[in-house]
């Protein structure tokens, strides 16, 4: 498994420089004024017309030919470099060190929450075929998948801030900010929740949680609908088959069967599906991130993409691949896990 | 069905928060919402509104606008304010003009250095010092003299990055250079990159003469009048006064003639003062996490007026609206950034506060250009008057463009799009600018007019056969879109055959139209305002629209440059050589009167703007020249009675 682990990661730097390679070609389309937008906020902006366009455009190089201006990038990269982010106002590299922790936390709680109830939620429904439990859930995801991320976010922050006042947007109070940012509060990890539990900060722990509620909720509610449906489905179609027959055939308990020996098998599917949801996750939930005041990778992706930011385009299309590559690596390594048949080679 | 669930929840729940009462909370923050950010810190590097709100707040300047006057000023770091009758402005009988600032005495700036007993000097905050600590401080650390302003002036001016840094060089030499690049070609014949250490030295001594220092009183020594002189002196860019040797000790330029060249047009983040500063201003920048979007200043305990009401301001970067508006409601916020159709809403809500109308020096208008690009230009169709498109040189021909102007709906547009909160704009000069007559001529809806002046033009043939072009606008712009939508219906009406074709483009697409070469966009929306109050100069508004090497002039073609150079910057330079406004005014109000007979742009409406905030914040002052940017120190917030 190792070796299989290693061609794999070894395989990356490919990928990733043929994606930077399509990236940096994309963007070459543009004339040098459109790519110009990247440093500028708009039209009005250039006070000195056409002679501050041509000096702008000398001074960023982008006149010139496509090889020099994707050798000045990618020699950038190999020494650490991604570019300046004029969005983020910082490095690229910053920027993504620096959202990263936000969006994982968040991520984090709503991805765990999603798989296990997905995974509870589908086995329900799939021993309970054309029950009640089963229309219930099915109703459920059927919502889940129909419901706008847009409209069910303002909805939970119109009730549970709007009008309860229980459950406010962005990641922290203004009071928890302050003590946050106070000298005796190390950072360990990023995660505010992980970092308040570190320094034994309770009120700033409950305070970050009662922040990432709504997302959270937000979040799941979208992402269970599909990892839901896939797992009824992989049930009733491991419930069908021979060796689960003879299972019960054994005499073995319904739940051991259901549990044991069909909910193990049925979840492979749910795997592959959940890598490639918590990938996309972690690309930024640009939607969830923007109603919540929630600043993480997506709205910063999103943002610079507005804006014709293209070093951070850029520098967040190769995070993401990292980010994709190692999802399905994760994915195939848990595969032998689930099912021994699975070997890796 | 997705309405049908939704909408009665979100009804419901809206309802419940606008219902919602809030509490002061924070007492003594302001958390202040917008959409915008800032872009830099330092002073010398920025020239946008947004960026301002920084330096305004955490930097001094020599002087300071007089509330909400843009042409009276108050002192500030200089104890006076220059004028011929204080003899601080002395004009001398070669045309040159000097302006003297006397500077305050024992002005600290937020941090000042302590020497350590092994001789290296650490940075301490002011108001955290003991007496004792305080009488320590090491001589000019912190502490503003005369010789930090020039540093500052030169510096801004050396770094040469931003239009409005290069504003300071336009004005020391009295508009002879717009920048020192200019200077550095014409003193040594080569490029600031290749400057060797004596044409370095060259171009510094050039501008040094220019400043003087002498005890604790700087000059500055122009060779000729520049009339805005004052109104640049207090503008919070480049003119923000920092401290030498915080700035040196943090990397900054050393203040040797010979080492400049290597802080020239630097990036954003090469400059010390890009995300700290060591001003003199009511706050300081606490923190500013740009991955957050969130800036905090903190109350300066020693600021030289004394200490500003509120102890914190918060500045974030909040995108989406309902956020934003839940927030206000909740008392979470105290200002936020609301988008225009949201204000009656808002204003009827209790313990919101609008306050709207507030005015601009901005002027919108639909720019004409000619000749345009006649190759690959699919915005002149056929590039020739066949009906089917318009020829390079369109608007050449001023019966075309009075023609264009009669047929646009100014009050439908003023009361239907700008709900009546703004008033026409008379040309290039808005209110409050020098040269703005109430009475001045400006053009109304007219069918009649516009098919006389269409008829006359092109001999008839533009009646004849009739025309097709495409205006261009940026994508999203709602108020581009009614401007140029209902000058498309009426140019219809008046006569079918006139086709005027709409395409809404990114920011970046509409650059590439306006600033190529040659003008490939025939009708442009955009609008501009002045960078100081006085019209003339290279930012006044006349300037800006009418000068061949305007702002405008600059995407409108060498036709329109043409226009300008035969029969507006006569009357440009004349104004300009003038330094009593009395002379002045007839002239530039006369040149708002001929934008009007030459038809030069379609000039629409002036700008307005507002601000939203919860109703216990109070102390507001819109400066227009300041284009509303906040000066947090008036800012109280308590509980409404």
């Amino acid at each position: 498994m190792l070796t299989y682990i290693l061609r794999r990661l070894l395989l990356l730097p490919v990928v990733l420089f043929a994606l930077s390679l399509m990236i940096f070609s994309l963007q070459m389309l543009l004339t040098p004024t459109q790519r110009l937008a990247a440093y500028v906020s708009g039209p009005e902006a250039l006070k000195g017309g056409a002679e501050q366009v041509a000096d702008l455009i000398e001074k960023y190089g982008l006149n010139d030919p496509f090889l020099v201006q994707y050798g000045r990038w990618i020699g950038g990269v190999l020494q650490g470099n991604l570019g300046w982010s004029e969005t983020a106002r910082q490095p690229v590299a910053d920027a993504l060190i620096s959202l990263f922790p936000a969006t994982l936390e968040l991520v984090l709680l709503a991805f765990t929450l999603s798989f296990l109830l997905s995974i509870a939620l589908g086995t329900l429904a799939g021993v309970n075929l054309n029950r009640l439990p089963d229309h219930v859930i099915r109703l459920v995801t059927i919502l889940g998948w129909s419901f706008p991320t847009y409209v069910f976010g303002l909805v939970m922050l119109l009730i549970f801030y709007g009008a309860l006042d229980w459950f406010p947007p962005s990641r922290l109070s203004q009071w928890a900010m302050t003590e946050v940012r106070s000298a005796e509060f190390v950072r360990y990890t990023g995660l505010n929740t992980i970092d308040a539990l570190l320094n034994g900060n309770l009120p700033v722990f409950w305070d970050a949680l009662r922040h990432l509620i709504l997302p959270v909720v937000t979040l799941t509610f979208v992402s269970i609908a599909s990892l839901t449906r896939i797992m009824r489905t992989s049930m009733l179609e491991t419930l069908r088959q021979d060796y689960v027959r003879t299972a019960r055939a054994k005499g073995l308990p319904r739940r051991v069967v259901e549990r044991r020996h069909a909910r193990r098998n049925a979840m492979l599917p749910v795997v592959t599906m959940a890598g490639m949801e918590l990938a996309a996750m972690m690309g930024g939930v640009v939607i969830t991130e923007t109603i919540f005041d929630y600043h993480g990778l997506g709205q910063f992706a999103a943002d610079a993409a507005a804006a014709l930011d293209f070093p951070a385009v850029l520098g967040f299309g190769l995070y993401f691949a990292v980010v994709l590559v190692v999802m399905n690596l994760l994915v195939d390594v848990i595969y032998p896990v689930l099912d021994p048949r699975v070997r890796l080679r | 069905m997705k309405q049908f669930t939704a909408l009665p929840l979100l009804a419901a729940a809206g309802l419940a928060a606008s219902a919602a009462q809030a509490q002061v909370t924070n007492p003594d923050t302001l958390v202040f919402l917008w959409t915008d950010d800032v872009q830099s810190f330092d002073p010398a590097y920025i020239s946008n509104t947004p960026s301002s709100y920084g330096t305004l707040n955490v930097y001094s300047r020599l002087l300071a606008y007089d509330g909400e006057q843009i042409s009276e000023f108050v002192p500030a770091l200089s104890t006076e304010v220059p004028s011929l009758e204080n003899g601080l402005i002395v004009e001398g009988e070669d045309g040159s003009v000097s302006y003297s600032f006397p500077i305050r005495p024992d002005t600290y700036a937020h941090k000042v250095g302590l020497m350590g007993e092994d001789g290296t000097v650490t940075w301490e905050y002011y108001d955290d010092l003991s007496e004792e600590e305080r009488a320590n401080i090491e001589p000019g650390y912190g502490v503003i003299t005369a010789e930090d302003v020039k540093y500052s002036l030169l510096r801004a001016m050396l770094m040469d990055e931003s239009w409005m840094s290069k504003a300071v060089t336009e004005m020391m030499t009295s508009g002879e250079y717009t920048d020192v690049a200019a200077i550095a070609e014409d003193l040594t014949g080569a490029e600031v990159p290749d400057l060797d250490e004596a044409q370095l030295q060259q171009v510094y001594d050039e501008l040094d003469q220019l400043i003087s220092v002498e005890g604790d009183t700087v000059t500055l020594h122009l060779a000729q009048s520049f009339p805005a002189t004052l109104g640049i002196m207090a503008l919070p860019f480049g003119t923000s006064i920092i401290d030498k040797e915080w700035t040196v000790d943090m990397g900054g330029w050393d203040g040797e003639p010979t080492t400049w060249g290597d802080y020239f047009r630097p990036e954003a983040s090469e400059t010390p003062l890009f995300a700290d500063e060591n001003g003199t201003g009511p706050f300081m920048l606490e923190e500013w996490d740009r991955s957050e979007r969130r800036i905090v200043l903190r109350r300066f305990e020693n600021y030289m007026h004394g200490p500003a009401s509120l102890e914190r301001v918060v500045l974030r970067t909040v995108p989406e609206w309902t956020t934003q508006r839940l927030q206000l409601l909740s008392g979470d916020a105290d200002v936020v950034s609301a988008p225009v159709e949201f204000l009656d809403e808002l204003a009827a809500t209790e313990g919101v506060k609008v306050v709207d109308g507030l005015q601009r020096v901005f002027g919108r208008a639909l720019f004409y250009a000619w000749p345009l690009q006649a190759q690959d230009n699919p915005a002149i169709g056929s590039g020739q008057l066949d009906g089917q498109g318009i020829p390079p040189d369109f608007f050449a021909d001023l019966d075309v463009r009075m023609g264009f102007n009669y047929a646009q709906d100014y009050d439908l547009l003023l009361e239907q799009v700008n709900l009546g909160k703004t008033v026409q704009s008379r040309g290039p000069t808005v209110r409050g600018i020098m040269g703005y007559r109430e009475d001045s001529p400006i053009y109304t809806y007219d069918p009649e007019k516009a098919e006389e002046h269409f008829r006359a033009a092109y001999d008839g043939q533009l009646w004849e056969n009739g025309f097709t072009m495409t205006a261009y606008m940026q994508e999203g712009n709602t108020l581009a879109n009614a401007a140029l939508s209902v000058l498309q219906q009426n140019l219809a009406r008046i006569n079918p055959k006139f086709r005027l074709e709409l395409q809404a483009l990114p920011a970046a697409s509409i650059m590439d139209k306006v600033f190529a070469d040659e003008p490939t966009s025939p009708l442009t929306y955009m609008g501009w305002g002045p960078d100081y109050s006085d019209p003339g100069g290279p930012l006044g508004a006349a300037t800006y629209y009418l000068s061949p090497t305007g702002l405008v002039a600059g995407f409108s073609g060498e036709g329109y440059q043409e226009l300008m150079r035969e029969h507006f910057q006569p009357l440009l330079d004349e104004a300009w050589a003038l330094n009593d406004p009395a002379e002045r005014e007839p002239i530039y109000a006369r040149l708002q009167e001929m934008s009007h007979e030459y038809a030069t742009s379609m000039f629409l409406w002036e700008d307005y703007t507002y601000i939203v905030t919860r109703d216990w914040v109070d102390g507001y002052v819109n400066n227009m020249i300041l284009y509303g940017a906040w000066d947090f120190y008036p800012i109280t917030k308590s509980a409404s009675e």
